[in-house]
């Protein structure tokens, strides 16, 4: 009965919760029965969770949400090594990295690098991901998938679905759209919407990159 | 022995999951496998229809589950092969009737008898999905070569991803060759390249299978059908051997009635 398992600690990204190995019931549990313990001094906090190699998904967070909830601890971030952690994370709304919640030295030239978001996949019809930083796909973005990002989307497949990029003010339209190929349903930066060509038979093959330019999306060949 | 769960869903209803479920279980028992279909769409079953079997019907998948009878009580055994059994859905009942653990629980009984289960899904992605999915080892994935299909077929996908259940292998129903180099269709690579994962079979589109669902008898009991012999084929490819696609030729009107002409 090691309390090791679950450690809660303050840093100066407020507190961070550890959870270590061990079964994941039994973890929850435990962790329930710690936020018990000391419930006035966790009342109306906000936690992040980090969970090392441990691949958790989605209704496992959720089921961590809802006890911190029960709790009155909200859940803001969830830090993994596990790309599937991060993904369900993103997916959900939560921060995926315990930097400064409010990044102090941005500017919009530089976003900060280390707030991608990399997804090992393929986006299928129907599927979502949000993130606030950047976003990089390595698979496609199929018809019917959103993929909706702060900054930039790069896309290391065929782009088929539609993608929202600079969501986030401070880059808004600075921010670009890439794939290998480009077919998109629809693409946004910014306030601004394309759509894609009807007769798409006239498409180039080969990567591009869409941006703003002049005040409308352009789609160019992707040089580098 | 322990069975092979294997599920056929789709996402679009319409596109042939019962008459894939109901061929594909008649042909894994005619290559001399026990075999036992679950009819998972409570409230719109149709698989007992499509086999024949509607009359036979006492106890359903709900009865069992509820335990209102024995499991062997509802399984109905189909005379014309050897090894082939039904469970078919409650009529007067709906999809929250069953959960996935039941089931889990419910497959996990008859595992030991069996070498496939095959479960019909219902269409849609709600509980009764989810009841048919639950249990599966393998899916199969049914589309038509149609762009609302494909794309709710690529949603299932991603669904059946996050079950952990795998891509999932596909059958493409219904193409027809004719339309396809016209170019009025889309063709199977078509679709592979959307979808992306493994093609277990092409079907072509063939007015046997109406007569065939309508007189109750899968196609593949009988035999010259295109359509009965691709099913065959991928019960073939469940069963691990490596059969080839069939060439499927377009066949005018015309030219079929020549031919049978000739042939008369």
């Amino acid at each position: 009965m090691s309390n090791q398992r679950i450690s809660i600690k303050g840093t100066s990204s407020g507190l961070i919760i550890n959870i270590g190995s061990g079964v994941w019931q039994g973890l929850i549990e435990e962790l329930d029965d710690k936020l018990a313990d000391k419930a006035s001094f966790f009342k109306g906090g906000r936690v992040a969770l980090r969970v090392g190699p441990r691949q958790l998904t989605r209704p496992q967070i959720e089921s961590v949400g809802q006890i911190l909830k029960r709790h009155n601890v909200t859940l803001w971030a969830v830090e993994g090594e596990a790309p599937g952690t991060q993904e369900a994370a993103a997916q959900l709304g939560l921060e995926t990295q315990l930097a400064p919640a409010k990044p102090q030295n941005l500017t919009p030239d530089a976003p900060q690098t280390g707030n991608a978001l990399l997804i090992r996949r393929t986006l299928r019809s129907g599927q979502v991901v949000h993130h606030p930083g950047h976003i990089v796909i390595v698979g496609d973005v199929n018809p019917g998938a959103e993929v909706k990002a702060g900054g930039s989307v790069v896309v290391w497949g065929r782009l088929r679905g539609s993608v929202f990029a600079g969501a986030d003010a401070g880059i808004g339209e600075k921010a670009v759209i890439c794939a290998l190929q480009l077919s998109p349903m629809q693409l946004r930066i910014a306030d601004k919407i394309a759509r894609s060509p009807a007769d798409d038979d006239s498409q180039e093959p080969g990567a591009e990159m869409a941006s703003i330019q002049n005040g409308q999306i352009v789609a160019e060949p992707w040089n580098g | 022995m322990s069975a092979t769960v294997i599920t056929i869903t789709s996402g679009k209803g319409g596109v042939g999951k019962t008459t894939t479920t109901a061929n594909l279980s008649a042909a894994l028992a005619a290559q001399g496998k026990k075999v036992v279909a679950i009819d998972a769409d409570i409230g719109l079953r149709n698989l007992d229809v499509v086999m024949g079997l509607e009359n036979r019907i006492v106890y359903d998948l709900v009865d069992v589950v509820e335990g209102t009878c024995r499991l062997r009580q509802a399984m109905i055994k189909d005379k014309r092969l050897q090894d082939l059994y039904l469970i078919p859905a409650a009529q007067s009942r709906d999809k929250t009737s069953v959960t996935p653990g039941d089931m889990i629980e419910l497959t996990n009984q008859m595992r030991d008898e069996f070498d496939y289960i095959l479960i019909d899904s219902p269409a849609g992605i709600e509980q009764g999905f989810k009841n048919a999915v639950a249990p599966a080892d393998r899916v199969l994935v049914v589309t038509t070569p149609e762009v609302s299909a494909v794309r709710d077929a690529d949603r299932i996908i991603g669904l059946i991803e996050a079950e952990e259940k795998g891509p999932g292998d596909l059958v493409v129903n219904r193409l027809r060759m004719d339309m396809v180099r016209r170019g009025d269709m889309l063709d199977t690579s078509d679709v592979i390249d959307i979808l992306a994962i493994n093609l277990i079979g092409v079907v072509p589109d063939d007015e046997n299978i109406i007569v065939s669902t309508n007189q109750g008898r899968p196609v593949v009991m009988s035999n010259g059908s295109t359509a009965g012999q691709a099913f065959r084929n991928i019960a073939s490819r469940l069963n691990g051997q490596n059969v080839p696609f069939i060439e499927l030729k377009e066949e005018s009107s015309f030219i079929k009635k020549i031919s049978n002409f000739f042939r008369a």
